[in-house]
Protein backbone atom coordinates (compact mmCIF):
# COMPACT_ATOMS: atom_id res chain seq x y z
CA UNK A 1 0.00 0.00 0.00
CA UNK A 2 2.87 2.47 -1.00
CA UNK A 3 0.14 4.30 -3.12
CA UNK A 4 -2.40 4.80 -0.50
CA UNK A 5 -3.66 7.81 -1.06
CA UNK A 6 -3.60 7.47 -4.59
CA UNK A 7 -5.94 4.21 -4.26
CA UNK A 8 -8.38 6.26 -1.77
CA UNK A 9 -8.58 9.36 -4.64
CA UNK A 10 -9.28 6.50 -7.69
CA UNK A 11 -12.31 5.51 -5.23
CA UNK A 12 -13.16 8.79 -3.91
CA UNK A 13 -13.56 10.20 -7.09
CA UNK A 14 -15.55 7.22 -8.29
CA UNK A 15 -18.23 8.07 -5.66
CA UNK A 16 -18.04 11.70 -6.02
CA UNK A 17 -19.05 11.41 -9.64
CA UNK A 18 -21.67 9.15 -9.35
CA UNK A 19 -22.78 11.54 -6.84
CA UNK A 20 -22.93 14.55 -8.83
CA UNK A 21 -24.33 12.71 -11.73
CA UNK A 22 -27.44 11.71 -9.78
CA UNK A 23 -27.69 14.83 -7.86
CA UNK A 24 -28.35 16.38 -11.71
CA UNK A 25 -30.43 13.44 -13.40
CA UNK A 26 -32.57 14.06 -10.21
CA UNK A 27 -32.95 17.91 -11.18
CA UNK A 28 -33.56 17.27 -14.79
CA UNK A 29 -36.50 14.75 -13.37
CA UNK A 30 -38.16 17.13 -11.10
CA UNK A 31 -40.71 15.66 -8.97
CA UNK A 32 -42.86 13.65 -10.83
CA UNK A 33 -39.87 11.12 -11.63
CA UNK A 34 -40.85 9.86 -14.75
CA UNK A 35 -39.82 11.22 -18.59
CA UNK A 36 -40.59 10.47 -21.83
CA UNK A 37 -42.10 6.81 -20.29
CA UNK A 38 -38.23 6.22 -19.24
CA UNK A 39 -38.07 6.04 -15.59
CA UNK A 40 -35.76 7.79 -13.06
CA UNK A 41 -34.69 4.75 -11.39
CA UNK A 42 -33.34 2.97 -14.69
CA UNK A 43 -31.45 6.53 -15.99
CA UNK A 44 -29.84 6.35 -12.39
CA UNK A 45 -28.82 2.69 -12.90
CA UNK A 46 -27.65 3.45 -15.84
CA UNK A 47 -25.50 6.28 -14.73
CA UNK A 48 -24.08 4.51 -11.54
CA UNK A 49 -23.39 1.23 -13.59
CA UNK A 50 -21.48 3.45 -16.38
CA UNK A 51 -19.30 5.09 -13.39
CA UNK A 52 -18.66 1.68 -12.03
CA UNK A 53 -17.47 0.05 -15.08
CA UNK A 54 -15.81 3.16 -15.67
CA UNK A 55 -13.94 2.70 -12.81
CA UNK A 56 -12.06 -0.15 -14.15
CA UNK A 57 -11.79 0.29 -17.93
CA UNK A 58 -9.43 2.99 -17.10
CA UNK A 59 -6.20 1.56 -18.89
CA UNK A 60 -2.55 3.31 -18.23
CA UNK A 61 -2.41 4.70 -21.71
CA UNK A 62 1.45 5.98 -21.30
CA UNK A 63 2.18 1.85 -21.25
CA UNK A 64 3.55 1.85 -24.88
CA UNK A 65 4.87 5.63 -24.75
CA UNK A 66 7.22 4.94 -21.88
CA UNK A 67 8.51 2.01 -23.18
CA UNK A 68 9.80 3.83 -26.33
CA UNK A 69 11.17 6.69 -24.63
CA UNK A 70 13.22 5.01 -22.23
CA UNK A 71 14.30 2.77 -24.78
CA UNK A 72 13.16 -0.19 -22.93
CA UNK A 73 11.05 -1.38 -25.41
CA UNK A 74 14.07 -3.18 -27.56
CA UNK A 75 15.25 -5.80 -24.86
CA UNK A 76 11.29 -6.45 -24.28
CA UNK A 77 11.14 -7.21 -28.07
CA UNK A 78 13.33 -9.40 -27.94
CA UNK A 79 12.48 -11.79 -25.21
CA UNK A 80 10.56 -14.43 -26.37
CA UNK A 81 6.64 -13.58 -25.64
CA UNK A 82 4.77 -11.58 -27.87
CA UNK A 83 5.34 -7.55 -27.16
CA UNK A 84 1.60 -7.51 -27.33
CA UNK A 85 0.86 -9.94 -25.14
CA UNK A 86 2.87 -8.35 -22.99
CA UNK A 87 0.78 -5.38 -22.76
CA UNK A 88 -2.29 -7.15 -23.00
CA UNK A 89 -1.37 -8.75 -20.12
CA UNK A 90 -0.12 -5.95 -18.25
CA UNK A 91 -3.65 -4.45 -18.77
CA UNK A 92 -5.89 -7.30 -17.89
CA UNK A 93 -3.97 -7.25 -14.53
CA UNK A 94 -3.93 -3.52 -13.58
CA UNK A 95 -7.73 -3.90 -14.46
CA UNK A 96 -8.36 -7.09 -12.04
CA UNK A 97 -6.38 -4.82 -9.43
CA UNK A 98 -8.36 -1.88 -9.70
CA UNK A 99 -11.71 -4.32 -9.72
CA UNK A 100 -10.71 -5.73 -6.35
CA UNK A 101 -9.20 -2.58 -4.94
CA UNK A 102 -12.12 0.08 -6.47
CA UNK A 103 -14.85 -1.70 -7.85
CA UNK A 104 -15.67 -4.06 -4.75
CA UNK A 105 -15.49 -1.18 -2.00
CA UNK A 106 -18.06 1.01 -4.89
CA UNK A 107 -20.56 -1.48 -5.71
CA UNK A 108 -20.64 -1.99 -1.81
CA UNK A 109 -21.07 1.74 -1.14
CA UNK A 110 -23.30 2.50 -4.06
CA UNK A 111 -25.64 -0.24 -3.34
CA UNK A 112 -25.98 1.10 0.40
CA UNK A 113 -26.67 4.89 -0.77
CA UNK A 114 -27.71 5.53 -4.10
CA UNK A 115 -30.47 4.03 -6.08
CA UNK A 116 -29.79 1.08 -8.03
CA UNK A 117 -32.12 -1.63 -9.80
CA UNK A 118 -31.14 -4.71 -9.40
CA UNK A 119 -30.41 -6.67 -13.14
CA UNK A 120 -33.13 -7.44 -15.35
CA UNK A 121 -32.81 -11.34 -14.60
CA UNK A 122 -30.42 -14.20 -13.75
CA UNK A 123 -29.94 -14.73 -17.53
CA UNK A 124 -29.64 -11.21 -18.15
CA UNK A 125 -26.99 -10.63 -15.77
CA UNK A 126 -25.19 -13.51 -17.54
CA UNK A 127 -25.20 -11.71 -20.89
CA UNK A 128 -24.43 -8.84 -19.08
CA UNK A 129 -21.26 -10.18 -17.73
CA UNK A 130 -20.15 -11.52 -21.16
CA UNK A 131 -21.22 -7.94 -22.77
CA UNK A 132 -18.69 -6.69 -20.59
CA UNK A 133 -16.18 -8.39 -20.80
CA UNK A 134 -16.59 -8.23 -24.82
CA UNK A 135 -16.73 -4.25 -24.36
CA UNK A 136 -13.37 -4.46 -22.55
CA UNK A 137 -11.73 -6.35 -25.22
CA UNK A 138 -13.46 -3.55 -27.95
CA UNK A 139 -11.70 -0.39 -25.73
CA UNK A 140 -8.75 -2.23 -25.37
CA UNK A 141 -8.23 -3.00 -29.10
CA UNK A 142 -9.07 0.61 -29.64
CA UNK A 143 -6.90 1.76 -27.29
CA UNK A 144 -4.01 -0.37 -28.79
CA UNK A 145 -4.66 1.41 -32.04
CA UNK A 146 -3.98 4.70 -30.35
CA UNK A 147 -0.89 3.79 -28.03
CA UNK A 148 0.37 2.26 -31.32
CA UNK A 149 0.84 6.28 -32.67
CA UNK A 150 3.68 6.62 -29.66
CA UNK A 151 5.99 5.20 -32.57
CA UNK A 152 5.70 8.23 -34.51
CA UNK A 153 4.99 10.66 -32.09
CA UNK A 154 6.71 9.69 -29.12
CA UNK A 155 4.37 12.38 -27.33
CA UNK A 156 0.74 10.78 -27.34
CA UNK A 157 -0.94 13.00 -24.41
CA UNK A 158 -2.92 14.83 -27.65
CA UNK A 159 -4.07 12.29 -29.46
CA UNK A 160 -5.13 10.51 -26.23
CA UNK A 161 -6.71 13.08 -24.40
CA UNK A 162 -8.80 13.48 -27.77
CA UNK A 163 -9.41 9.83 -27.74
CA UNK A 164 -10.65 10.07 -24.08
CA UNK A 165 -13.06 12.54 -24.85
CA UNK A 166 -14.68 10.87 -28.11
CA UNK A 167 -15.20 7.92 -25.89
CA UNK A 168 -16.65 9.94 -22.92
CA UNK A 169 -19.12 11.29 -25.22
CA UNK A 170 -19.88 8.81 -28.12
CA UNK A 171 -19.92 5.33 -25.95
CA UNK A 172 -22.77 6.35 -23.64
CA UNK A 173 -20.49 5.97 -20.47
CA UNK A 174 -22.03 9.60 -19.32
CA UNK A 175 -25.33 10.21 -20.60
CA UNK A 176 -27.50 7.25 -22.16
CA UNK A 177 -27.54 6.75 -25.81
CA UNK A 178 -31.26 6.74 -26.39
CA UNK A 179 -31.82 10.66 -24.70
CA UNK A 180 -29.19 11.63 -27.80
CA UNK A 181 -30.89 13.40 -31.10
CA UNK A 182 -31.91 10.14 -33.31
CA UNK A 183 -29.30 11.21 -36.51
CA UNK A 184 -26.43 10.99 -34.08
CA UNK A 185 -27.73 7.97 -32.45
CA UNK A 186 -28.12 6.44 -35.80
CA UNK A 187 -24.61 7.52 -36.35
CA UNK A 188 -23.20 6.25 -32.83
CA UNK A 189 -24.72 2.59 -34.02
CA UNK A 190 -22.37 2.35 -36.74
CA UNK A 191 -19.03 2.86 -34.71
CA UNK A 192 -17.61 0.22 -32.01
CA UNK A 193 -18.25 3.26 -29.44
CA UNK A 194 -21.32 1.87 -28.24
CA UNK A 195 -19.87 -1.37 -27.60
CA UNK A 196 -18.19 -0.59 -24.85
CA UNK A 197 -20.71 0.96 -22.43
CA UNK A 198 -24.22 1.24 -24.38
CA UNK A 199 -24.67 -2.34 -24.99
CA UNK A 200 -23.58 -3.98 -22.01
CA UNK A 201 -25.76 -1.68 -19.97
CA UNK A 202 -28.95 -1.69 -21.91
CA UNK A 203 -28.66 -5.63 -21.67
CA UNK A 204 -28.08 -5.44 -18.04
CA UNK A 205 -31.38 -3.17 -17.27
CA UNK A 206 -33.50 -5.49 -19.94
CA UNK A 207 -33.48 -2.68 -22.32
CA UNK A 208 -32.44 -4.67 -25.38
CA UNK A 209 -35.39 -6.92 -26.54
CA UNK A 210 -33.90 -10.34 -25.49
CA UNK A 211 -34.21 -11.52 -29.67
CA UNK A 212 -31.71 -8.58 -30.38
CA UNK A 213 -28.82 -9.50 -27.45
CA UNK A 214 -27.58 -12.16 -29.84
CA UNK A 215 -27.13 -9.28 -32.74
CA UNK A 216 -25.04 -6.86 -30.32
CA UNK A 217 -22.87 -9.50 -28.89
CA UNK A 218 -22.26 -10.72 -32.14
CA UNK A 219 -21.80 -6.88 -33.15
CA UNK A 220 -19.14 -6.55 -30.29
CA UNK A 221 -17.33 -9.58 -31.37
CA UNK A 222 -17.03 -8.02 -35.08
CA UNK A 223 -15.41 -5.14 -33.59
CA UNK A 224 -13.06 -6.79 -31.71
CA UNK A 225 -11.94 -8.76 -35.06
CA UNK A 226 -12.06 -5.70 -37.05
CA UNK A 227 -9.85 -3.57 -34.82
CA UNK A 228 -7.57 -6.59 -34.02
CA UNK A 229 -6.69 -6.64 -37.70
CA UNK A 230 -6.51 -3.10 -38.37
CA UNK A 231 -4.55 -3.33 -34.92
CA UNK A 232 -1.73 -5.91 -36.57
CA UNK A 233 -1.17 -4.06 -39.75
CA UNK A 234 -0.74 -0.94 -37.46
CA UNK A 235 1.70 -3.06 -35.54
CA UNK A 236 3.70 -4.20 -38.11
CA UNK A 237 4.26 -0.81 -39.74
CA UNK A 238 5.05 0.32 -35.85
CA UNK A 239 8.32 -2.24 -35.54
CA UNK A 240 9.49 -1.90 -38.69
CA UNK A 241 9.55 2.28 -38.16
CA UNK A 242 10.98 1.33 -34.35
CA UNK A 243 13.97 3.84 -33.70
CA UNK A 244 15.35 3.51 -30.06
CA UNK A 245 17.13 6.78 -28.69
CA UNK A 246 20.72 6.54 -27.58
CA UNK A 247 22.58 3.69 -27.41
CA UNK B 1 26.91 44.60 5.30
CA UNK B 2 25.42 47.04 2.34
CA UNK B 3 21.69 46.90 1.81
CA UNK B 4 20.29 45.42 -1.17
CA UNK B 5 18.57 48.07 -2.84
CA UNK B 6 15.34 47.19 -3.68
CA UNK B 7 14.22 47.57 -7.11
CA UNK B 8 11.73 49.85 -8.70
CA UNK B 9 8.18 49.40 -9.94
CA UNK B 10 8.89 50.08 -13.38
CA UNK B 11 12.17 47.63 -13.57
CA UNK B 12 10.22 44.86 -11.54
CA UNK B 13 7.79 45.27 -14.72
CA UNK B 14 10.72 44.65 -17.10
CA UNK B 15 11.60 41.70 -15.32
CA UNK B 16 8.26 40.42 -15.73
CA UNK B 17 8.04 41.05 -19.57
CA UNK B 18 11.72 39.15 -19.79
CA UNK B 19 10.06 35.93 -18.00
CA UNK B 20 6.70 36.14 -19.99
CA UNK B 21 8.95 36.63 -23.59
CA UNK B 22 11.19 33.67 -22.33
CA UNK B 23 8.07 31.49 -21.56
CA UNK B 24 6.20 32.50 -24.84
CA UNK B 25 9.85 31.82 -27.05
CA UNK B 26 9.71 28.03 -24.88
CA UNK B 27 6.62 27.48 -26.21
CA UNK B 28 7.30 28.67 -29.81
CA UNK B 29 10.00 25.86 -29.97
CA UNK B 30 7.72 23.28 -30.04
CA UNK B 31 4.53 25.18 -32.08
CA UNK B 32 2.96 21.91 -33.14
CA UNK B 33 3.16 20.05 -29.95
CA UNK B 34 1.92 22.93 -28.07
CA UNK B 35 -1.12 23.97 -30.56
CA UNK B 36 -2.26 20.00 -30.07
CA UNK B 37 -2.06 19.76 -26.16
CA UNK B 38 -4.00 23.31 -26.20
CA UNK B 39 -6.37 21.42 -28.89
CA UNK B 40 -6.57 18.49 -26.60
CA UNK B 41 -7.21 20.19 -23.39
CA UNK B 42 -10.34 22.52 -25.41
CA UNK B 43 -11.21 18.45 -26.38
CA UNK B 44 -11.04 17.55 -22.90
CA UNK B 45 -13.48 20.32 -21.24
CA UNK B 46 -15.67 20.45 -23.97
CA UNK B 47 -16.73 16.96 -22.79
CA UNK B 48 -18.88 18.30 -20.18
CA UNK B 49 -20.80 21.03 -22.12
CA UNK B 50 -21.50 18.50 -24.89
CA UNK B 51 -23.09 16.27 -22.54
CA UNK B 52 -24.97 19.02 -20.61
CA UNK B 53 -25.71 19.86 -24.34
CA UNK B 54 -27.44 16.63 -25.47
CA UNK B 55 -29.36 16.37 -22.47
CA UNK B 56 -30.26 20.23 -22.41
CA UNK B 57 -31.40 19.84 -26.17
CA UNK B 58 -33.86 16.62 -24.94
CA UNK B 59 -34.84 18.04 -21.28
CA UNK B 60 -34.85 22.06 -22.32
CA UNK B 61 -33.96 22.88 -18.98
CA UNK B 62 -32.63 21.70 -15.55
CA UNK B 63 -34.46 22.77 -12.16
CA UNK B 64 -35.64 25.58 -14.09
CA UNK B 65 -32.59 26.25 -15.64
CA UNK B 66 -32.27 26.71 -19.36
CA UNK B 67 -28.97 25.63 -22.22
CA UNK B 68 -27.93 29.80 -21.94
CA UNK B 69 -28.04 30.22 -18.02
CA UNK B 70 -26.54 27.17 -17.32
CA UNK B 71 -23.65 27.86 -19.98
CA UNK B 72 -23.50 31.29 -18.78
CA UNK B 73 -22.98 29.67 -14.80
CA UNK B 74 -20.23 27.32 -16.28
CA UNK B 75 -18.63 30.00 -18.28
CA UNK B 76 -17.44 31.67 -15.11
CA UNK B 77 -15.50 28.49 -14.09
CA UNK B 78 -13.49 28.48 -17.45
CA UNK B 79 -12.43 32.11 -17.54
CA UNK B 80 -11.32 32.30 -13.90
CA UNK B 81 -9.64 29.54 -14.42
CA UNK B 82 -7.69 30.86 -17.09
CA UNK B 83 -6.98 33.76 -16.08
CA UNK B 84 -5.95 32.25 -12.75
CA UNK B 85 -3.35 29.74 -15.10
CA UNK B 86 -2.41 32.99 -17.03
CA UNK B 87 -0.96 34.85 -13.63
CA UNK B 88 -0.29 31.81 -11.25
CA UNK B 89 1.17 29.02 -13.33
CA UNK B 90 4.06 29.27 -10.76
CA UNK B 91 0.99 28.69 -7.80
CA UNK B 92 -0.57 25.61 -9.37
CA UNK B 93 3.53 24.05 -10.17
CA UNK B 94 4.75 25.29 -6.83
CA UNK B 95 5.13 21.63 -5.54
CA UNK B 96 7.45 20.61 -8.53
CA UNK B 97 9.64 23.73 -7.95
CA UNK B 98 9.83 22.38 -3.92
CA UNK B 99 10.90 19.21 -5.01
CA UNK B 100 12.60 19.55 -7.93
CA UNK B 101 14.72 21.89 -6.10
CA UNK B 102 13.84 24.58 -8.40
CA UNK B 103 12.75 27.08 -5.65
CA UNK B 104 16.46 27.45 -3.83
CA UNK B 105 17.51 29.01 -6.90
CA UNK B 106 14.71 31.35 -6.67
CA UNK B 107 15.59 31.95 -2.94
CA UNK B 108 19.09 33.01 -3.66
CA UNK B 109 18.07 35.35 -6.53
CA UNK B 110 17.93 39.20 -5.05
CA UNK B 111 14.11 39.49 -5.80
CA UNK B 112 10.97 38.65 -3.95
CA UNK B 113 10.32 35.07 -3.73
CA UNK B 114 6.28 34.86 -4.78
CA UNK B 115 6.95 37.28 -7.75
CA UNK B 116 9.62 34.91 -8.87
CA UNK B 117 7.23 32.26 -8.13
CA UNK B 118 4.41 33.70 -10.24
CA UNK B 119 6.70 35.18 -12.68
CA UNK B 120 8.60 31.98 -14.05
CA UNK B 121 5.80 30.02 -15.65
CA UNK B 122 3.06 30.25 -17.74
CA UNK B 123 1.27 27.45 -19.35
CA UNK B 124 -0.17 28.54 -22.68
CA UNK B 125 -1.49 25.79 -23.62
CA UNK B 126 -3.87 25.22 -20.56
CA UNK B 127 -4.80 29.16 -20.93
CA UNK B 128 -5.80 28.83 -24.57
CA UNK B 129 -7.89 25.50 -24.17
CA UNK B 130 -9.71 26.50 -21.01
CA UNK B 131 -10.22 29.81 -22.21
CA UNK B 132 -11.43 29.09 -25.97
CA UNK B 133 -14.11 27.31 -23.96
CA UNK B 134 -15.34 30.27 -21.48
CA UNK B 135 -15.11 32.90 -24.37
CA UNK B 136 -17.18 30.23 -26.58
CA UNK B 137 -19.25 29.97 -24.29
CA UNK B 138 -19.79 33.25 -22.71
CA UNK B 139 -20.36 34.82 -26.50
CA UNK B 140 -22.97 31.99 -26.87
CA UNK B 141 -24.71 33.02 -24.16
CA UNK B 142 -24.52 36.45 -22.85
CA UNK B 143 -26.66 37.90 -24.94
CA UNK B 144 -29.48 35.47 -24.11
CA UNK B 145 -29.26 35.92 -20.76
CA UNK B 146 -30.38 39.60 -21.15
CA UNK B 147 -27.20 41.07 -19.25
CA UNK B 148 -27.34 44.77 -19.36
CA UNK B 149 -23.97 46.49 -19.83
CA UNK B 150 -23.76 49.23 -17.77
CA UNK B 151 -20.55 50.43 -15.49
CA UNK B 152 -22.02 48.88 -12.39
CA UNK B 153 -22.20 45.37 -13.89
CA UNK B 154 -19.35 45.79 -15.91
CA UNK B 155 -17.06 46.33 -12.69
CA UNK B 156 -19.30 43.53 -10.96
CA UNK B 157 -18.16 40.81 -13.80
CA UNK B 158 -14.26 42.03 -13.98
CA UNK B 159 -14.41 41.87 -9.99
CA UNK B 160 -15.96 38.71 -10.18
CA UNK B 161 -13.70 36.67 -12.34
CA UNK B 162 -10.76 38.21 -10.53
CA UNK B 163 -12.30 37.17 -7.62
CA UNK B 164 -12.69 33.60 -8.44
CA UNK B 165 -9.69 33.41 -10.35
CA UNK B 166 -8.06 34.88 -6.53
CA UNK B 167 -10.57 32.32 -5.01
CA UNK B 168 -8.88 29.13 -7.28
CA UNK B 169 -5.28 30.47 -7.11
CA UNK B 170 -5.59 30.47 -3.14
CA UNK B 171 -6.82 26.98 -3.02
CA UNK B 172 -3.78 25.61 -5.32
CA UNK B 173 -1.22 27.89 -2.83
CA UNK B 174 -2.58 26.12 0.56
CA UNK B 175 -1.91 22.57 -0.34
CA UNK B 176 1.36 24.06 -2.30
CA UNK B 177 2.17 25.27 0.97
CA UNK B 178 2.53 21.96 3.23
CA UNK B 179 5.54 21.11 0.58
CA UNK B 180 7.54 23.15 2.76
CA UNK B 181 6.69 20.33 5.43
CA UNK B 182 7.45 18.10 3.11
CA UNK B 183 4.06 16.66 2.88
CA UNK B 184 3.08 16.05 -0.69
CA UNK B 185 -0.80 16.97 -1.69
CA UNK B 186 -0.91 17.10 -5.20
CA UNK B 187 -2.77 13.90 -5.45
CA UNK B 188 -5.48 14.96 -2.47
CA UNK B 189 -5.28 18.71 -4.41
CA UNK B 190 -6.20 17.57 -7.28
CA UNK B 191 -8.90 15.52 -6.46
CA UNK B 192 -10.46 18.29 -3.99
CA UNK B 193 -10.09 20.85 -6.65
CA UNK B 194 -10.96 19.21 -9.41
CA UNK B 195 -14.00 17.97 -8.11
CA UNK B 196 -15.06 20.81 -6.82
CA UNK B 197 -15.03 22.13 -10.13
CA UNK B 198 -17.47 19.35 -11.26
CA UNK B 199 -19.72 20.42 -9.11
CA UNK B 200 -19.59 24.18 -9.54
CA UNK B 201 -20.45 23.33 -13.05
CA UNK B 202 -24.29 22.91 -12.36
CA UNK B 203 -26.24 25.33 -10.04
CA UNK B 204 -25.55 24.48 -6.34
CA UNK B 205 -29.14 24.31 -5.97
CA UNK B 206 -29.17 21.19 -7.29
CA UNK B 207 -27.22 19.57 -4.60
CA UNK B 208 -28.47 18.48 -0.87
CA UNK B 209 -27.56 21.15 1.73
CA UNK B 210 -24.50 19.63 3.11
CA UNK B 211 -22.75 19.77 -0.51
CA UNK B 212 -23.97 23.65 -0.49
CA UNK B 213 -22.90 24.50 2.76
CA UNK B 214 -19.54 22.80 1.48
CA UNK B 215 -18.61 24.40 -1.36
CA UNK B 216 -19.67 27.67 0.51
CA UNK B 217 -18.08 27.92 3.29
CA UNK B 218 -14.91 25.37 3.06
CA UNK B 219 -13.84 25.27 -0.68
CA UNK B 220 -15.85 28.25 -1.86
CA UNK B 221 -16.32 27.41 -5.44
CA UNK B 222 -19.67 28.50 -5.07
CA UNK B 223 -18.13 31.87 -5.22
CA UNK B 224 -16.39 31.05 -8.18
CA UNK B 225 -19.70 30.55 -10.17
CA UNK B 226 -22.94 30.70 -8.68
CA UNK B 227 -23.30 33.68 -6.86
CA UNK B 228 -21.82 35.84 -10.24
CA UNK B 229 -24.13 33.75 -12.41
CA UNK B 230 -27.05 34.79 -10.14
CA UNK B 231 -26.04 38.50 -9.78
CA UNK B 232 -26.95 37.98 -13.18
CA UNK B 233 -29.65 35.99 -14.11
CA UNK B 234 -31.75 36.06 -10.32
CA UNK B 235 -33.39 32.74 -10.77
CA UNK B 236 -36.25 32.11 -7.82
CA UNK B 237 -34.00 29.10 -5.96
CA UNK B 238 -31.50 31.76 -4.93
CA UNK B 239 -33.91 32.43 -2.49
CA UNK B 240 -32.67 29.48 -0.81
CA UNK B 241 -29.07 31.68 -0.37
CA UNK B 242 -28.89 35.02 1.93
CA UNK B 243 -28.71 37.63 -0.74
CA UNK B 244 -25.55 38.96 0.76
CA UNK B 245 -23.53 36.24 -0.78
CA UNK B 246 -23.88 37.82 -4.54
CA UNK B 247 -21.27 40.70 -3.64
CA UNK B 248 -18.60 38.53 -1.82
CA UNK B 249 -16.35 37.02 -3.96
CA UNK B 250 -14.13 39.92 -4.45
CA UNK B 251 -13.97 39.83 -0.15
CA UNK B 252 -13.79 36.01 -0.04
CA UNK B 253 -11.05 36.23 -2.65
CA UNK B 254 -9.00 38.64 -0.91
CA UNK B 255 -9.90 37.08 2.81
CA UNK B 256 -8.14 34.04 1.36
CA UNK B 257 -5.80 35.45 -0.69
CA UNK B 258 -4.53 36.77 3.25
CA UNK B 259 -4.96 33.88 4.98
CA UNK B 260 -3.12 32.15 2.66
CA UNK B 261 0.19 34.67 2.74
CA UNK B 262 0.30 33.95 6.42
CA UNK B 263 0.24 30.53 5.78
CA UNK B 264 3.01 30.76 3.05
CA UNK B 265 5.16 33.09 5.22
CA UNK B 266 4.88 30.63 8.20
CA UNK B 267 5.96 27.70 5.86
CA UNK B 268 8.99 29.63 4.09
CA UNK B 269 10.45 30.18 7.67
CA UNK B 270 10.19 26.53 8.22
CA UNK B 271 11.79 25.60 4.92
CA UNK B 272 14.72 23.53 4.37
CA UNK B 273 15.66 22.46 1.02
CA UNK B 274 14.82 18.99 -0.27
CA UNK B 275 18.50 18.39 -0.94
CA UNK B 276 20.50 15.50 -1.80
Amino acid sequence: MAYRADYYAGLINTLILIFVNIAIWKAIYGEDGSYDGVQLKIVLTYIVLGFLMQSFFIMDDYFIQNKITNGLISTDLLKPISFRLLVFSYSIGASGFKIIMNLVPAIIISLLFFEFLPPFSVSMFILFILSLCLGYLVLYCLNFIVWLTAFWFYQTFSLVTIKDALIAVLSGALIPLWFMPTWLYNFIKLTPFDSIYYIPITIYLGQTPSNEIMTCLLKQVLWIVLLTVIGHFIWKAATKKLVVQGG
Amino acid sequence: MEQIKAYKKIELLKILFVFFKMNLKSMLEYKFDRFFIALAIFVREMVSIVVMFLILTRFVTIGGWTMHEMFFLYSFLFLSYSIFVFFFTGIRDFDDMVYQGTLDRYLIRPLGLMFQVVAARVDFAAILGHGTVGILLFTYSCKAVGIVWDFKSVTYYISALIGGAIIQAALFMISSCFSFWTIRTVNLRNLIFFNCRRFAGYPISFYPGLVQKLLIFVVPFAFVSYFPAQYFIRKPDLDMFWNGYLYLTPLVGAAMFVLVYIFWRAGLKRYSSAGN
